[in-house]
């Protein structure tokens, strides 16, 4: 039906990082993907933002790994908004006809798809033409009823989007806080040593003072 | 393929149904409204992965509090968006013929199967307007892609819960 459209993800392959320290993965459930989405694009967006991590820890890769799925999941709904609109589409197309024939929903969808995307045959196209020709109808008036006749799942969408969001936004704050930790601990480890050894400096000196 | 006749025979045979009646049927019905079990409280601390998590955390320089925190935590999160994955990829079922039919066109065939019972017109007008009050409801629920996503939009509240609570245990640890 009208949800077999594939999409693309432009990621930049970056280097990758999961050597770089012991991972929390393997005992995290991984994010699953669907039968025609790349796992190569999957995992070169992880691996482009773990390469953007200054401190790779075990925590900050799990949170980044659910990041990654966070964006992927913002990708499949936006699809779905646009499927959505298909479908309400379809639905009105095959209500507008009074034939028996054009009351097949599937075969509307399906036929509907292909003059969208530009690669219907020319009967098929007639066919799409002539029921908008008779429900007096233009492809764009069509997209506009779909759109307030989908308004109710259309705005789920993008609930799910917002949500996906709000999410990304958890997890960025949540990195932030193990990066701030760790660099703290780093500088408190360099003061502590340059205090350490400016202590021993200045005893050494003591000693040196003394009068033998 | 069933044809149109054949179908709407059978839908109309059901309504005279009233249910299982043996104890397997009742007992795999009363499972039916069960959809995603995230609102059982899960027993992670028990689990092996749990374990692990909290040794790999602490590394880090948390507290033992906040690794067990922050690992059910974790452990939580991954629950959600599992049911959140299977709800999106397994919606509940479009009856795409009822959605579709056209019960005005399909009144000659109610009237062939009404009338060996000798049944009079409003008993007509009653099984058509039982089909369309039927047609209403599944095109309420819109084609596969909107039903998928009003089932998901349910889960919103869990992702908010899961992902606030590990926020916050990985923050405060």
């Amino acid at each position: 039906m009208l949800y077999n459209i594939h999409f693309s993800i432009d990621v930049d392959v970056a280097m990758p990082v999961e050597d770089k320290s012991k991972s929390l993965l393997p005992f995290l459930s991984s994010p699953k993907l669907l039968p025609n989405e790349s796992e190569a694009e999957f995992q070169s967006g992880l691996q482009s933002l773990l390469a953007e991590l200054d401190n790779p820890s075990p925590l900050a890769v799990a949170l980044v790994s659910q990041l990654n799925e966070c964006l992927w999941w913002i990708k499949r709904h936006t699809v779905d908004k646009e499927l959505i609109l298909h479908e309400a589409m379809a639905r009105l197309l095959s209500k507008a006809g009074n034939h028996w024939d054009t009351y097949d929903n599937r075969k509307v969808s399906e036929a509907l798809e292909r003059y969208l995307d530009g690669s219907a045959d020319k009967d098929e196209s007639t066919w799409i033409d002539d029921i908008l020709a008779e429900s007096k109808l233009t492809l764009s008036d069509l997209r506009i009823r779909a759109f307030k006749d989908a308004a109710k799942h259309i705005k789920m969408v993008d609930d799910l989007i917002h949500r996906q969001h709000q999410t990304m936004r958890h997890l960025q704050r949540s990195i932030d806080s193990i990066d701030y930790k760790s660099r703290l601990i780093k500088r408190m480890d360099l003061e502590l040593a340059a205090l350490e050894s400016k202590q021993s400096a200045k005893g050494a000196l003591t000693l040196d003072d003394e009068p033998s | 393929m069933m044809n149109h006749r054949r179908s709407l025979a059978n839908r109309y045979n059901a309504l005279k149904s009233t249910g299982p009646t043996s104890a397997a049927g009742k007992r795999a019905s009363s499972q039916n409204s069960r959809k995603h079990g995230l609102n059982v409280a899960p027993d992670f601390e028990s689990s092996p992965e749990y374990k692990a998590l909290v040794d790999l955390i602490a590394e880090e320089g948390f507290s033992g509090f906040a690794c067990a925190d922050i690992a059910s935590s974790l452990l939580n999160y991954r629950r959600v968006m599992d049911a959140y994955y299977d709800t999106y990829t397994s919606p509940e079922p479009v009856n795409e013929f009822m959605r579709d039919m056209n019960v005005r066109a399909s009144n000659p065939i109610f009237r062939e199967l009404l009338s060996p019972s000798g049944s009079e017109p409003q008993d007509l007008r009653d099984m058509a307007a039982f089909f369309a009050s039927m047609q209403r409801q599944e095109r309420c629920k819109g084609g596969p892609v909107s039903s998928r996503t009003a089932d998901t939009h349910k889960l919103i509240r869990y992702q908010r819960n899961g992902i606030a609570r590990l926020s916050r245990a990985v923050r405060q640890g």
